[in-house]
C-alpha cells in the first residue's frame, strides 16, 4: 500500500536522502525540511520502496504538501 | 505499589545502521569537544607542583588521597574547570564532587596541595559556596581534605573579605551543622589563620601527625616595617631574621590532640588518616537503599553512550528526545505523565538504580498540527507553550507532594513570544513554574543537553533555582546564552543599519561589528566557557550522565529530610488514571 509523506508546516526542503526506487526502512529519513530555524527529517512511515519524490532541494513547501510516496 | 513500579512501560529502540552512518560527522564533532575538555581537565590536574615533588616529601596529592578514600567507580567530579576569576594556576585550588565512602554518599572537597600548598586563591570561595550548598541540598555529609596554607597574600583583595569571601565557609559549616549535616575533616600540613579555621570549623577533626591548625602562622618573622617602607637596610635585616628563624608552627598535634583535644584522633600515615575517615563515614546516618527502592536496579536496555548518535552537534537539527531518556532510565522504562497534553514537554516517572525520579525535558522537532492551540502559527519543539508550562507546573507540584526528586533535561530555545503568547499568559505561567519549584522541597539536578536559552533556561530547573538545584551538568553540545548570537546581533544593530543606510554611509563597519558580536556569543556560550564561568557545574560526556543520575538519586534517598510512603503517592495513580 502506498503511503504519502507530507510537510507538517510551511518550510523549505534542504536535502533529499533517497531517490526513486531506493529501499527505505521504517523511520528512515526521506527528506530533511527546515522550518522555524529547525532542521527536521521527514521519515518513511513504512518499510518499502520510494515510488515518487515530488520536491527538490531548495524548494518551498506548504503545510500538507506531499513530498514523497513510499510503497 | 509494586504493580505501578516493578514493571513500567518499556520505550526506546535500537539505533539503526542508517542513523549511525548519518550521525558519523556529528559524533566526530562531539568527540572533538570531548578531547578539548579532557585536555583542559588534565591541565587542571597537573596545576602547581608535580605530584612526584610532594611524594618525595612523603605527602600524597589531593587526587591520590581521593583515589584511596573513595569507593571505586563512584567519583563524580564537579567544578573541575571552574575558574571564574582567571586565577593564574587556572584552578580554584580545590577539588570536589560527589562520591561514596564506605558505602555512604558524601560531598567531598579537598585543597589542591600542589597549588601554593592549598592556599585560598581567587574564585575558590564561590566554589566552596557551591559545595556547601550541594551538601545542604542533598542532606549528605560534607567531607573535607584540609591542607590549607591560608590566603595567597599577593592577591588578598580577591580572596579575603566580602559577603561571599573565603571566610563565609565557616558560617556555611555552622549552618550545615545547624541543619544536622555533619562536616568531617581530615587535616594535613600547615594550616595557619584561614587555614586554621578551615581546620577547626568542621564537626569532627582527624589529624595527620605533622599537621597543625592555628589562629596565625609562625612564618611571619616580623611585623610592619618601622620606617613605613622597605629599603636595602630593612631588607638585610629581614634576611638576617629569616635565616635565624627556627620557631615551630603553633597548633601542632601535641597542642590540639594532647592539650585541647580538638583532634579526635591522630594518624601516622596517609593511609592511616584516610582509613580513619573511611571508618568515620560508617557512623554517618544512611538508609539502606532498599528502604526506598521501588524495584531492583537495572541498567538501561540501551547504552547511554549511544546518545552521541541521537543528539546532533548541529544545533538546528532536531532529534527524538524520548530515545535520549530511554538510554538513561532503569531497563529503559517510564510512566509518562499527560502524554497527550503539552506535546513540547516530556514529563514522566522513571527509575534510576531502582529509585523513583521525575524527569522533565524538551521534546524536539515539529509539533502536532493545531498546537499551540492559542495561535495561528505552528509550534516547534524546544520552545515552551501554554500547555507545556501548565503540565510542568502540575508535575513539579505533584513530585513535591510525593517527595520525588526531579531530573531536568534541558534543550530549549525559549518561551513563545508575541501578543498571542502574552494573551495565553506565558509570562505568568513561566514565573508560576519558578514559584512551583520553590514551593517544593525536593532536590533537583539539571542537564543542559544542548541549548539553554532565554528565561526558559531559568525556569527549567536551572541553577537559578537556588534552593532546589543541587547541580547542573553540561555536555559537549551545550550552549548557554540569553539568545542566539545572530539574533543578538540583529537586535543590537538593526536600527543602526537603517541609520547608516539613510545617511548614505557604508554598512560594512556595522556588518563587521555584527559578525564580531555573533562570534563572541559563540565563544562565550560553548562548554568550556560554561564550565569556567560556572554556568554549569561540570561538562560530562553523554555516556556519563547516567552515572551522575545514579549518584544524585542515591544521595537524595540516603537520608531524606521528609518521606512520602509509596502507597500514599498520588502521581503514579494520576498517570494510570
Amino acid at each position: 500500500m502506498a503511503e504519502q509523506i507530507t510537510a507538517p508546516m510551511v518550510g523549505k526542503i534542504i536535502k533529499l536522502h533517497v531517490k526513486v526506487g531506493d529501499h527505505v526502512g521504517e523511520d528512515d529519513p526521506v527528506v530533511t525540511m527546515e522550518a522555524m530555524k529547525t532542521e527536521m527529517p521527514l521519515v518513511s512511515p513504512i518499510d518499502g520502496t520510494v515510488k515518487e519524490i515530488r520536491v527538490q532541494a531548495g524548494q518551498q513547501v506548504e503545510a500538507d504538501d506531499v513530498v514523497a510516496v513510499v510503497e | 505499589m509494586r504493580p505501578y513500579f516493578e514493571k513500567m512501560t518499556e520505550f526506546g529502540k535500537p539505533l539503526s545502521d542508517g542513523l549511525k552512518k548519518r550521525m558519523e560527522e556529528s559524533v566526530s564533532q562531539i568527540k572533538e569537544v570531548e578531547n578539548g575538555i579532557a585536555e583542559a581537565v588534565e591541565k587542571v590536574r597537573n596545576a602547581g607542583l608535580p605530584a612526584e615533588t610532594l611524594n618525595k616529601r612523603g605527602e600524597w596529592t589531593v587526587y591520590q588521597r581521593l583515589e584511596y578514600l573513595l569507593d571505586p567507580g563512584t567519583w563524580c567530579p564537579l567544578h573541575t574547570l571552574y575558574d571564574p576569576m582567571d586565577e593564574e594556576s587556572g584552578t580554584t585550588g580545590v577539588v570536589d564532587g560527589i562520591g561514596r565512602i564506605s558505602g555512604r554518599w558524601a560531598v567531598i572537597i579537598g585543597f589542591d596541595n600542589k597549588v601554593l600548598a592549598g592556599a585560598w586563591i581567587a574564585g575558590q570561595a564561590e566554589n566552596i559556596l557551591r559545595v556547601t550548598d550541594l551538601a545542604k541540598r542533598l542532606n549528605v555529609p560534607l567531607v573535607w581534605l584540609v591542607n590549607c596554607s591560608g590566603v595567597k597574600l599577593t592577591e588578598q583583595e580577591k580572596v579575603y573579605a566580602g559577603r561571599r569571601g573565603n571566610g563565609t565557609t565557616f558560617f556555611r559549616h555552622a549552618e550545615l551543622e545547624k541543619l544536622g549535616i555533619p562536616v568531617l575533616a581530615s587535616i594535613w600540613g600547615t594550616n595557619p589563620a584561614g587555614g586554621g579555621y578551615q581546620g577547626i570549623s568542621p564537626t569532627y577533626l582527624l589529624a595527620h601527625k605533622n599537621c597543625n591548625i592555628a589562629v596565625g602562622g609562625a612564618g611571619i618573622v616580623s611585623g610592619m616595617s618601622p620606617k613605613g617602607f622597605f629599603d636595602e637596610e630593612g631588607a638585610e635585616s629581614i634576611i638576617a631574621a629569616t635565616k635565624g628563624f627556627k620557631e615551630v608552627p603553633p597548633g601542632r598535634v601535641e597542642i590540639h590532640y594532647d592539650s585541647t583535644g580538638f583532634f579526635k584522633a591522630v594518624y601516622e600515615t596517609e593511609e592511616g588518616i584516610l582509613d580513619g575517615l573511611k571508618d568515620l563515614m560508617k557512623a554517618m546516618p544512611a538508609y539502606d537503599p532498599r528502604f526506598f527502592r521501588v524495584a531492583e536496579p537495572k541498567a538501561p536496555r540501551f547504552d547511554p553512550s549511544e546518545i552521541d548518535y541521537i543528539i546532533p552537534f548541529n544545533q538546528k537539527q532536531s532529534y527524538n528526545f524520548d530515545e535520549v531518556v530511554a538510554r538513561l532510565t532503569d531497563n529503559s522504562e517510564h510512566m509518562e505523565f499527560r502524554p497527550d497534553y503539552g506535546p513540547e514537554v516530556y514529563t514522566g516517572l522513571a527509575k534510576v538504580d531502582g529509585l523513583l525520579v521525575g524527569i522533565i525535558g524538551n521534546r524536539q522537532g515539529f509539533l502536532p498540527k493545531g498546537y499551540p492551540e492559542y495561535a495561528p502559527y505552528p509550534g516547534i519543539g524546544g520552545k515552551l507553550y501554554r500547555q507545556g508550562l501548565i503540565k510542568m507546573n502540575e508535575f513539579v507540584t505533584l513530585c513535591g507532594r510525593d517527595r520525588v526528586p526531579i531530573i531536568w533535561l534541558q534543550d530549549t530555545t525559549g518561551i513563545d513570544v508575541g501578543d498571542y503568547a502574552e494573551k495565553a499568559e506565558l509570562l505568568g505561567l513561566g514565573q508560576s513554574l519558578v514559584y512551583s519549584i520553590e514551593q517544593t522541597d525536593v532536590p533537583m539536578m539539571m542537564v543542559v543537553l544542548r541549548k539553554g536559552t532565554a528565561a526558559a533556561h531559568y525556569i527549567l530547573g536551572g541553577p537559578t533555582a537556588n534552593n532546589n538545584n543541587a547541580f547542573s551538568l553540561g555536555t559537549p553540545t551545550t550552549e548557554i546564552y540569553v539568545m542566539h548570537g545572530e539574533t543578538a546581533a540583529v537586535a543590537s544593530f538593526a536600527r543602526r543599519l537603517v541609520k547608516e543606510q539613510e545617511a548614505g554611509r557604508p554598512l560594512q563597519p556595522i556588518i563587521d561589528k555584527m559578525n564580531a558580536l555573533a562570534a563572541e556569543y559563540t565563544a562565550k556560550s560553548r562548554p568550556a566557557y560554561c564550565a569556567k564561568m560556572g554556568f554549569v557545574d561540570e561538562i560530562v560526556s553523554f555516556g556519563a550522565i547516567r552515572k551522575y543520575m545514579v549518584a544524585f538519586a542515591n544521595s537524595v534517598y540516603q537520608n531524606p529530610k521528609s518521606i512520602c510512603p509509596q502507597h500514599h503517592m498520588v502521581l503514579p495513580r494520576i498517570i494510570r488514571g
